[in-house]
């Protein structure tokens, strides 16, 4: 008996760490990717993440196809927001090329981007809420998903990998009546994008399990090149779009048509798994208002430069970089003046934005790891490219 | 910062490992089969020093590139007898960005690890290291990481041969 | 069935029962949550209220394998995933099906002159029963895989001896 009165009990029990594998194939892992977690009971005392499986040699057939054969395999890689990796590819071999994209094709890229953006959000917001069990926020996702895609479906004639947005421009004109059913579309989803807030981000067991889970501080968001929600999340007011601004969004950010949601730790810690949800949630927002701003300032025009059909890049390289809905997807391309790409290295939001959970998830229960896995939104594609 | 600026910044701190810039012109009439270079401009750095190099970057407060954005390798061609090595930085606080490039000999790929500097660049040099077989000495965990374990050959090398056959399932 | 898979002649009454097996089998295939890439989107979608799957009985995705009758791969298999999709498919319990959905479960897909890694088509680790192309498909061509997958269980013979030919 101790001094308080309790009794002790001595056991000689030797407990060990037992590995389990979360994945290839596991309902919660976003995608065939692998996390090898050493467990103590339900805690989680080691991560690491395997990747490869969706390994798809995307960088060495940018060496072996011509540049404008590429495009397809860029649909691929982050196939859940489709236009914006072809705006990607495009802008940096623009880029080495120096040409002049016109203002309604750009116009039709930023409209098409940023639905792009939304239609990713849903799925993110979507399947976070199937991993941590609740069904219904799924189901609502996709509703607006499928009229995100029909619309795509009406301008480029494909639901999920596009290749729309091309080498100087677009290539297809947005057919009569498309431009204002995306207003329908805008309007219908601001109404809808409420019954999100109130269905999911607002609802007390959601809070309970994502606020002060999966704390990533600043430091170590920037330390490991953490771009996107992730970084906002943690508070960090950096934005592509806003920052280093490409295409039109220099002037959609002079005429203040959208603000860049950060995270504030409302429900629990500065940079916690709530904090990077609710920046998705509200970035979806955000882009409504910028194709409102497109809308509002679209004019008849040419859609796309005069490209020869069998492009030959002038020698040099670019690296450039673009706001994906997961983060900074940079295109390096390399030419020397011929048909086919020299290097075509893509930098996958995903890929970098993995690395930290073999530090995040130390030290959390199980359940905990599911929400963090959630809240980094990778796309396997982006991982293994 | 405009890359004039930056380079001469780098210039004046003797930031380590320097070599020089290369900035994008036109092809010049003089010199026969000269392309000229169109796109970006970038530093040359000597790969020995990179690690040091990075890390004056960050410290260096006009300059201020606290992140790494993209680290990997090329390589030119067969008839090439060296590896690119390229590094994208960028700086939050000031809004720019840098191409770093390093010369490695295809002979001998090694180069000290800047992984201890920037945590992201584990996981990009591990890609490399598979990817081309150049070797970063220090590495804290120099795994295979997109092949698998026991993958033959480092397939983004120019002179790679397709295999026939993994564990049994045809390759053709 | 045990031992009484194949032992009977062909007559009107095991006729009957084995349509009532094969309905049976058919109204409830049971897919494994097995998305790989692009195309597991488009699965969700069929998932989801639009397209509906579950009005095929086959709206129950089981996480194990050990619970489910169909495998959709979904997307490209790749020479490191091949081993755990051999590995998936033996711990799914008879009868099983598997659906090669899209190009590059099909033949390789895009992938197929210059991916080091990709195995080309997944009937060369899995015995593949419906193959859909499309890259992605749409949801309703993978309906209609489902539904041809369907009409070959219906005109599977349980109970009775396949007919001899010589």
């Amino acid at each position: 008996m101790s001094a308080s009165g309790e009794r002790e009990v001595m056991l000689d029990v030797r407990t060990q760490d037992m590995e389990l594998n979360m994945g290839p194939q596991h309902p919660a892992t976003h995608g065939v990717m692998r996390i090898l977690c050493r467990v103590d009971g339900e805690l989680v005392t080691g991560a690491q993440p395997h990747l490869g499986y969706l390994h798809r040699c995307a960088e060495k057939i940018g060496e072996n196809v011509e540049w404008l054969q590429y495009l397809p395999y860029t649909d691929r890689y982050d196939y859940l927001a489709a236009m914006n990796n072809n705006l990607g590819y495009s802008m940096a071999v623009e880029s080495v090329m120096g040409i002049e994209i016109p203002r309604r094709a750009q116009m039709l890229r930023t409209i098409c981007a940023e639905l792009n953006r939304i239609g990713s959000h849903l799925i993110a917001f979507g399947t976070y809420g199937l991993d941590l069990g609740a069904i219904t926020p799924f189901l609502y996702a996709f509703r607006e998903r499928e009229w995100m895609m029909a619309l795509f479906e009406k301008i480029c004639g494909a639901r999920l990998t596009y290749s729309y947005i091309r080498i100087g421009g677009v290539f297809n004109d947005a057919p009569p009546g498309w431009l204002s059913e995306v207003e329908r579309f805008c309007d219908v989803f601001d109404e809808k994008w409420k019954e999100y807030v109130d269905l999911l981000m607002l609802n007390q067991i959601f809070i309970k399990r994502t606020a002060n889970v999966g704390v990533i501080p600043a430091k170590m968001a920037i330390d490991y090149g953490l771009t996107g929600p992730l970084l906002r999340g943690s508070g960090v007011n950096w934005d592509l779009r806003q920052d280093i601004p490409y295409e039109l969004y220099a002037e959609i950010v002079k005429d203040g048509a959208f603000s860049i949601p950060l995270g504030s730790g409302e429900h629990g810690t500065l940079g916690d798994c709530w904090d990077r949800f609710y920046v998705r949630v509200m970035e979806m927002r955000e882009s409504v208002k910028i194709v409102r701003w497109c809308l509002d300032n679209i004019k008849p025009g040419p859609i796309i430069a005069e490209i020869p059909k069998v492009l030959r890049v002038p020698a040099g390289e670019a690296y450039v970089g673009i706001e994906n809905p997961r983060g900074e997807l940079g295109h390096y391309v390399v030419s020397d003046g011929g048909k086919v790409a020299i290097r075509c290295r893509v930098r996958g939001p995903s890929f970098v934005n993995l690395a930290v959970l073999e530090e995040v998830m130390v030290g959390v229960l199980l359940g905990d790891a599911v929400a963090i896995i959630g809240s980094t939104d990778i796309v396997v594609g982006e991982t293994d490219r | 910062m405009d890359f004039k600026g930056i380079h001469d910044r780098l210039r004046a701190i003797q930031a380590p490992g320097l070599l020089g810039a290369d900035e994008p012109r036109e092809a010049d009439p003089e010199v026969e089969g000269d392309k000229g270079r169109a796109g970006d401009p970038f530093v040359l750095v000597d790969p020995q020093a990179m690690p040091s190099f990075l890390e004056c970057c960050r410290a260096d407060s006009v300059l201020s590139f606290e992140m790494v954005i993209d680290q990997t390798a090329t390589d030119p061609g067969t008839d090439e007898d060296h590896f690119w090595v390229n590094i994208q930085l960028l700086s939050l606080a000031h809004k720019h960005r840098l191409a770093v490039k390093a010369i490695l000999p295809k002979s001998d790929p090694v180069m000290p690890t800047s992984a201890l500097v920037h945590k992201t660049c584990r996981w990009h040099e591990r890609e490399c290291a598979e990817m081309f077989g150049i070797t970063f000495e220090g590495h804290p965990d120099p795994r295979n990481i997109l092949l698998p374990d026991d993958w033959d050959g480092n397939p983004l090398r120019k002179d790679y041969e397709y295999p026939e056959e993994y564990h049994g399932i045809s390759c053709k | 069935m045990g031992i009484l898979e194949k032992q009977f002649d062909e007559n009107l009454l095991t006729t009957k029962v084995d349509w009532l097996l094969n309905w049976c089998r058919l109204s409830s295939i049971w897919p494994m949550t097995f998305g790989l890439a692009c195309c597991a989107i488009e699965m969700m979608a069929v998932g989801c209220a639009h397209h509906d799957i579950d009005r095929f009985g086959a709206g129950a995705f089981r996480a194990s394998p050990r619970q489910a009758d169909l495998m959709i791969v979904a997307g490209t298999v790749n020479f490191k995933m091949a081993e755990r999709i051999k590995r998936l498919y033996d711990q799914m319990p008879s009868p099983k099906y598997v659906i090669a959905m899209g190009a590059c479960a099909t033949g390789g897909g895009p992938y197929y002159k210059f991916g080091y890694t990709v195995v080309k088509g997944v009937d060369r680790v899995v015995p593949v029963d419906v193959y859909i192309a499309g890259c992605p498909p749409r949801p309703e061509a993978l309906l209609e895989g489902l539904m041809k997958l369907q009409a070959k269980i219906q005109a599977s013979s349980v109970i009775r001896r396949p007919a001899r030919t010589a």
